[in-house]
């Protein structure tokens, strides 16, 4: 248990350093998609923490990375908001919490449960893109919202102004350690030890005194939130915003980024999106269409081959040494 | 008669045309230990059943330190005061020892012992970091009279503690349960005679859902009635 | 009055739909616990295959006998590769039948190129039908799926196999101790359910968009189907349809249709909450 404890927390200080010497050799564009697929990580990361540690699959997660940058991207292009960014990001995170909130107080409190929650956040997801489509009012419709300006503000005396390529950088970075670390310390103290004996046996665990649906309602709520705090971040890096951020591909993709990186570890999400979302851009330019059969293929693959996310292969070949040691 | 704990007054239960249980009559006083024998089928799990409140019976009524928790949501029974154990050993097997007694602490609304003391209590002081799932089914049943006992509750029930246990960890486990009495009330459902005479303590009979006998083991114990029932004659 | 009529006659059309779709749905997730999310590419492989043979100049009565047939052999593989390898594994069944839709889905565009594929419908034209107008291959479709829902109650009910599949589902581990091959009881009510979905495409293809991304949205109606109505009986898949197809029809007159669906969604949610095992089996718990 200490020992993994010390594995994730190296692991996690040469990730931090990786990301703290990228820049001196990286020109701005390798850094911007480095940022970008961070942020896709934080994404991952939210998922993680609650698929990792509840065991209940959410399949809609993009809804809330849309719902967060649909709301910043109506606050930042709103000439008359004050403090666009920083509002624009509270709303968001709000914003996501609150959705989640709902559809989970009916879900969890109703008994439900494993397959029948994820069918139910399939098609929150779905309706989710079709609102985006449909509503064009307001979310200008299939092309979405353009413009979205680079995130700008002032906090206590401090200006940070995120329209150059390296501040930005710097700042998603850290927002992803910090949130990251965050996340680990939760998921391994008490919060996530209660979690884990509720996924373990629901009714022993209520039997002891814990009130599981309200332990999970919280911890989907806060999984939203980060969700919809990544999708805030995306599109004022990105300038824009549309349907596709919240669609059925998008949370695809997340389950894959958390899937190959390894469910539990919320590192390894982190650095499955990175990676995967590389694989992607290489793929999808020989033809768009590829990546979704590719997608598909690598699922079939994972529930085969990998069940524990690539990092598994590294403890399977240990395990084989070690095996192979105590033979001799 | 303010030392009464748990009443249960008349209680019956009917599942569509079947009298599961007909007039049952318990009163567990503070810090009193007592079992409820009888025959498989005889209706000891669904009398259980009425007394934790997860079964709310058709006729009669349970009290609880004078509430009525039928019908309550599981977290809040064990928040009065009782914790149970399930038949079916069911901890947590993916959490170590350590961490399974841990949750059972975080559950309760003021726990008083400390981990290290529960891990003594029911003889797991060695295996606290393995995983509960990898413990053998007698020790099983330990760590869940130990998570049972971290939520300081005021009535320890027990579903067949010894079931699959062998003869010496059935009588080590009567032992640990009269080095617990009096600090609550405990009241064992059971069908295995050695572990009850080891308790030697107020006993109820159930045969056919209603009640055959109760009085002191040793009284019950020579009962004629008892005995055919036990050996099938009736 | 004849507004009313319409209104009520599309709604049919629309449950008629639901119940084809949901009833393979039922069998797989309500009673073999297998959460299928390649279901809705049954449906899109129906309406395919009716547009394929009236591409290659066959009639539509010919594709509409050719979309079960296709549903049932994609059905069958998929069965045999995968689901009976993920049995205790839900969440992998989960992931791996998403991703098999997601191959067909893509299978699918590269074959037949993208863009909507045209199916004319047998009939053209309307019925008068005193109160109202209305087009005859909707009363025809109503009709059909009348007929086969009918049809797959009595199997169920009245022929050794449907008997078969009972056994198996009240208790697994008795049916196979009284020798019944539950493996292959599955693998036939599998196929099955797909064949049905399959003729459910083909039934709704001169109506729908036929495109290769077309299922989703039947997968995710079909679900609450049967979530709605709860598991285990055809009334139950009825009432489920009823619920999700009315709900729908109705909203579609007065709202767009994708906030019809989210409101469908919110109280297919709550009726969830009410009712955890479904409407039909509501009073006992």
């Amino acid at each position: 248990m200490i020992a993994r404890d010390r594995n994730w927390l190296l692991i996690f200080a040469t990730c931090v350093a990786l990301a703290i010497i990228y820049p001196f050799f990286a020109g701005g564009y390798q850094l911007t998609v480095i940022r970008d697929a961070l942020i896709f990580g934080l994404f991952a990361a939210s998922l993680d923490f609650f698929w990792g540690r509840t065991g209940i699959l959410c399949f809609g997660h993009a809804a809330f990375f849309g719902i967060g940058g649909y709301i910043m991207a109506l606050v930042t292009l709103n000439d008359a908001i004050p403090f666009g960014s920083l509002l624009g990001i509270m709303g968001a995170v709000a914003g996501a919490a609150f959705v989640a909130a709902i559809i989970g107080y009916f879900l969890f409190f109703g008994g439900i449960r494993g397959s029948y929650f994820t069918i139910v956040t399939l098609a929150m997801g779905v309706i989710c893109q079709q609102a985006a489509v449909s509503w064009s009012s307001v979310t200008g419709g299939d092309s979405g919202l353009i413009g979205i300006p680079p995130i700008e503000f002032d906090l206590g005396g401090l200006h940070v102004d995120l329209s150059q390529d390296l501040p930005s950088y710097i700042f998603v970075s850290a927002i992803v350690a910090m949130t990251v670390l965050a996340l680990w310390l939760i998921s391994r103290g008490r919060w996530g030890t209660v979690l884990t004996a509720i996924q373990d046996n629901e009714i022993r665990a209520a039997a002891l005194g814990h009130n599981a649906p309200l332990r999970l309602l919280v911890t989907f709520v806060l999984s939203a939130a980060i969700a919809g705090l990544a999708g805030a971040l995306y599109v004022c890096m990105a300038g824009l915003v549309a349907p596709d951020l919240s669609g059925l591909l998008l949370s695809t993709e997340v389950i894959v980024w958390v899937a190959v990186g390894g469910r539990g570890t919320l590192l390894g999400p982190v650095l499955g999106a990175i990676f995967i979302q590389r694989a992607q851009q290489t793929i999808s330019s020989f033809n768009p269409s590829l990546w979704p059969l590719l997608l598909g293929c690598v699922f079939v693959i994972i529930v085969f081959v990998l069940p524990d996310g690539i990092l598994s292969i590294y403890a399977r070949l240990k395990g084989l040494f070690k095996g192979r040691r105590r033979a001799q | 008669m303010s030392d009464i704990l748990l009443q249960a007054e008349n209680v019956g239960i009917r599942f569509g045309g079947l009298q599961a249980l007909e007039a049952l009559n318990l009163t567990v006083r503070d810090k009193e230990l007592c079992c409820i024998i009888g025959p498989n089928g005889a209706g000891k799990s669904t009398f259980l059943n009425v007394l934790t409140g997860t079964l709310r019976p058709t006729s009669g009524s349970v009290r609880f330190l004078g509430h009525d928790s039928a019908g309550l949501p599981l977290h809040r029974i064990a928040r009065l005061g009782i914790a149970r154990k399930f038949q079916i050993p069911s901890v947590f097997p993916n959490l170590s020892v350590e961490d399974n007694l841990k949750v059972a602490r975080w559950g309760a609304p003021s726990p008083v012992r400390p981990v290290g003391e529960l891990l003594e209590l029911v003889a797991l002081g060695n295996r606290a970091a393995t995983l509960a799932g990898e413990l053998a089914h007698g020790q099983k049943q330990w760590l869940e009279i130990g998570m049972a006992l971290a939520i300081e509750p005021r009535l320890l029930l027990l579903d067949e503690p010894t079931a699959g246990m062998t003869p010496q960890e059935t009588l080590a486990t009567a032992q640990m349960l009269l080095r617990l009495k009096g600090e609550f009330s405990i009241v064992a459902v059971e069908h295995d005679i050695r572990f009850v005479r080891a308790l030697n303590c107020e006993t109820l009979v159930l045969h056919q859902g209603r009640r055959l006998r109760s009085g002191p083991f040793h009284d019950i114990e020579s009962d004629e009635m008892v005995r055919d029932v036990y050996l099938g004659r009736r | 009055m004849d507004f009313l009529i319409t209104t009520l006659l599309n709604a049919l059309t629309l449950i008629s739909i639901l119940m084809l779709v949901g009833l393979g749905l039922a069998i797989s997730f309500g009673l073999m616990n297998v959460t299928n999310l390649a279901h809705g590419e049954f449906v899109t492989v129906g309406a395919f295959a009716v547009y394929f043979v009236q591409s290659i100049g066959g009639s539509f009565w010919l594709g509409l006998a050719a979309a079960p047939i296709a549903g049932a052999v994609v059905g069958c593989i998929l069965e045999f590769a995968i689901i009976r390898h993920l049995y205790s594994r839900p969440v992998s069944t989960v992931l791996a039948t998403w991703g098999v839709s997601l191959i067909l889905q893509q299978g699918l565009e590269l074959t037949f190129g993208l863009g909507a594929k045209p199916v004319t419908p047998p009939i053209e034209g309307t019925l008068d039908l005193v109160f109202t107008v209305y087009p005859a291959y909707r009363l025809i479709l109503i009709g059909i799926a009348m007929l086969t829902l009918l049809g797959v109650i009595l199997l169920i009910s009245r022929t050794p196999f449907g008997l078969d599949i009972r056994t198996v589902i009240q208790n697994r581990e008795m049916a196979e101790g009284v020798g019944i091959n539950t493996r292959r009881t599955y693998a036939i009510a599998f196929t099955f359910g797909a064949a049905i979905a399959g003729l459910a495409g083909g039934l709704v293809a001169p109506l729908a968009i036929v495109l290769p991304q077309m299922g989703v949205n039947y997968l995710a109606n079909a679900f609450f189907v049967v979530i709605v109505g709860g598991v285990g009986s055809i009334g139950g898949l009825v009432a489920g349809s009823v619920f999700v197809g009315g709900l729908t029809s109705i909203l579609n007159y007065q709202i767009s249709p994708s906030l019809a669906q989210a409101i469908v969604l919110l109280a297919a949610i709550v009726a969830v909450r009410l009712r955890p095992n479904g409407l039909f089996n509501g009073a006992s718990r």
